[in-house]
């Protein structure tokens, strides 16, 4: 017990010290996890939005991949792209393996699915007179989908922290893509599976407490946006 | 004749059941057009076609002489303006509201500014120019959603059942409105309605809806006149007749045709308006027995075949014409 609650203290003064490594660390974390959340939000709303305002031959099919999808396990997006990204894979030749763009190709690919999903919802939960006020007021598809945005937009906004929240804290793609490299891609997750396999288990608690705190803090923002969607 | 729209051979379906099935039906340029019928009756079906936002399932549309073809919908949703029943406005300020539409048509900054500010004038809408969109009323959402359509100089201004959530002062305000626009700007104005007096009071042409048919216009009682506030009245060139207490101006009254109860003796009733005068026509129509009595007025009456066997009156022949004051509309 007393290992715990020492540990604990130390992980707190290693927090309240501004100890450098551990916020490099989570520097590294935020900024490859923001990158991949607007990445992803690029690809996933366009695509949320089309599916939810166009009847198209498959669309229950990319429904429930969908669904599928928003559970896609972390290590198995982490082995297919380390295949595809490692020397002798397709792509071997960009040199990409064990570089942050590679995290961030593989929590894209982990949240485009959530952002999709979730910008259908939005769209759905509009009020069901706005697509024909947009057709009336004479919007083309383009127009009407970037009116959508403004409409539900504190519903999109949502859909992006859910997102960020699943990058942020997952450890596959990081892990096996990223390779854990000090200052460059070793993010919370992965330098708390490091540091406490060497047994320093205070510098794993003290990102864990770091990691809760950006899971708290992104929590209480998309309560926010909700509260503002009411 | 110039028409804004021929329309042939129309059907329009959801999913295999038919909602509107016309054979041809001419709406005039620059005319007022009422569509009238029951809900279901295919009025909003309709609508959506005249304002190219949904497609027949067959047929064909000539718009301004123009054969309507599949492509050309985005264009002609430009040309016209289309105002839901109850209009959504966007999260955003009135002013914001009103400018979308241009934004949409890539109109100038300026142009737009200018634009924007006529339409408020016009509207008498500058005290909600900032304000939220929803946090206006029923009517100020309507006079807003109005000056959203307008604002984009449409040939035709569509408005589907544009009275029906608007207290009195908004629906006299509306009415003298569309009347306006229609003169001043030339637009041709389609609005769909339950109320035939009101269709008969503001349209030039009345198209009636039963089950997405077009039937024949019924007829009702139209009089000018005006209101003599103080008393409750409506006097016209013959006639003074009961209102209801809610009115307090107008300068037509309309009469329902089939709220008029014909009597040989004076009824003993909470009928406040009876006049005494003498059937000038009768003849059967589908079924229904329209009367026609000269007391004062000429009053259109349309009773059932067992109320007529029951009466036992023929042309010529004395009769009482009693209504309620509730079934009587004043108009601007």
């Amino acid at each position: 017990m007393n290992y715990f609650f020492q540990a604990l203290a130390d992980a707190f003064s290693l927090i309240v010290s501004l100890d450098s490594e551990v916020y490099i660390i989570v520097w590294t974390s935020l900024k490859i996890s923001l990158v991949a959340v607007f990445a992803a939000s690029l690809v996933g709303i366009p695509l949320g939005l089309y599916t939810a305002l166009r009847e198209f031959p498959g669309k229950s099919f990319v429904l429930q991949m969908l669904n599928t999808l928003m559970a896609l396990p972390t290590v198995v997006v982490g082995l297919v792209l380390y295949g595809v990204f490692t020397r002798q894979g397709p792509l071997g030749g960009l040199g990409m393996l064990y570089t942050a763009e590679v995290i961030i190709v593989g929590q894209c690919i982990l949240i485009i699915p959530i952002i999709w999903n979730l910008s259908i919802t939005a769209a759905k939960a509009a009020d069901p007179r706005l697509a024909d006020t947009c057709k009336a007021l004479g919007a083309n598809t383009l127009q009407q989908g970037w009116i959508f945005v403004g409409e539900v937009r504190y519903a999109l906004m949502a859909a992006m922290i859910i997102g960020f929240g699943r990058a942020i804290g997952e450890v596959g793609v990081a892990m096996m893509l990223g390779g854990n490299i000090e200052g460059f891609t070793r993010t919370m997750t992965t330098a708390i599976a490091l540091q406490t396999s060497k047994g320093e288990f205070e510098f794993g608690l003290a990102l864990g407490v770091l990691l809760m705190t950006v899971a708290f803090v992104v929590n209480a923002i998309l309560q926010w946006f909700q509260s503002l969607n009411q | 004749m110039n028409y804004a729209y021929h329309l042939r051979e129309i059907e329009f379906a959801y999913d295999a059941t038919p909602a509107i099935t016309l054979d041809e039906y001419y709406i005039q340029q620059q005319s007022i057009t009422a569509l009238v019928g029951a809900n279901g009756s295919g009025k909003s079906t309709l609508m959506n076609i005249l304002a190219f936002i949904n497609r027949p399932s067959r047929g064909n549309i000539s718009f301004f002489g123009e054969q309507v073809r599949d492509d050309d919908y985005l264009s002609l949703r430009r040309r016209t303006a289309y105002i839901q029943q109850k209009p959504y406005l966007l999260n955003t300020t009135v002013y914001r509201n009103i400018e979308l539409g241009l934004k949409l048509r890539a109109v100038k900054k300026v142009q737009r500014h200018a634009r924007v500010a006529k339409v408020i004038e016009q509207l008498g809408l500058q005290h909600l120019s900032y304000r939220r969109a929803h946090e206006l009323s029923g009517g100020e959402a309507q006079k807003v959603a109005i000056a959203r359509a307008i604002v984009l100089d449409p040939q035709v201004l569509i408005l589907d059942e544009p009275f029906s959530h608007l207290d009195e002062r908004f629906r006299h305000e509306l009415e003298e409105l569309i009347g306006r626009l229609n003169k001043a700007g030339k637009l041709t104005i389609i609005f769909s309605t339950h109320d035939k007096l009101q269709a008969q009071s503001l349209a030039d042409q009345i198209c009636s809806l039963v089950d997405g048919h077009v039937v024949p216009n019924s007829i009702i009682n139209l009089f000018p006149g005006s209101v003599d506030v103080e008393n409750g009245l409506f006097v016209t060139e013959n006639s003074v007749i009961h209102l209801p207490a809610s009115i307090n101006s107008g300068t037509r009254l309309g009469i329902d045709s089939t709220e008029i109860v014909l009597s040989r003796d004076e009824l003993k009733s909470s009928m406040r308006n009876r006049f005494y005068g003498k059937i000038k026509s009768l003849h059967d129509e589908a079924g229904d027995i329209h009367v026609i009595v000269n007391a004062g007025e000429k009053f259109h009456a349309i009773i059932s075949k067992a109320a007529l066997d029951e009466l036992a009156v023929s042309v010529g022949d004395d009769v009482w014409v009693s209504f309620k004051s509730s079934a009587v509309n004043v108009y601007l």
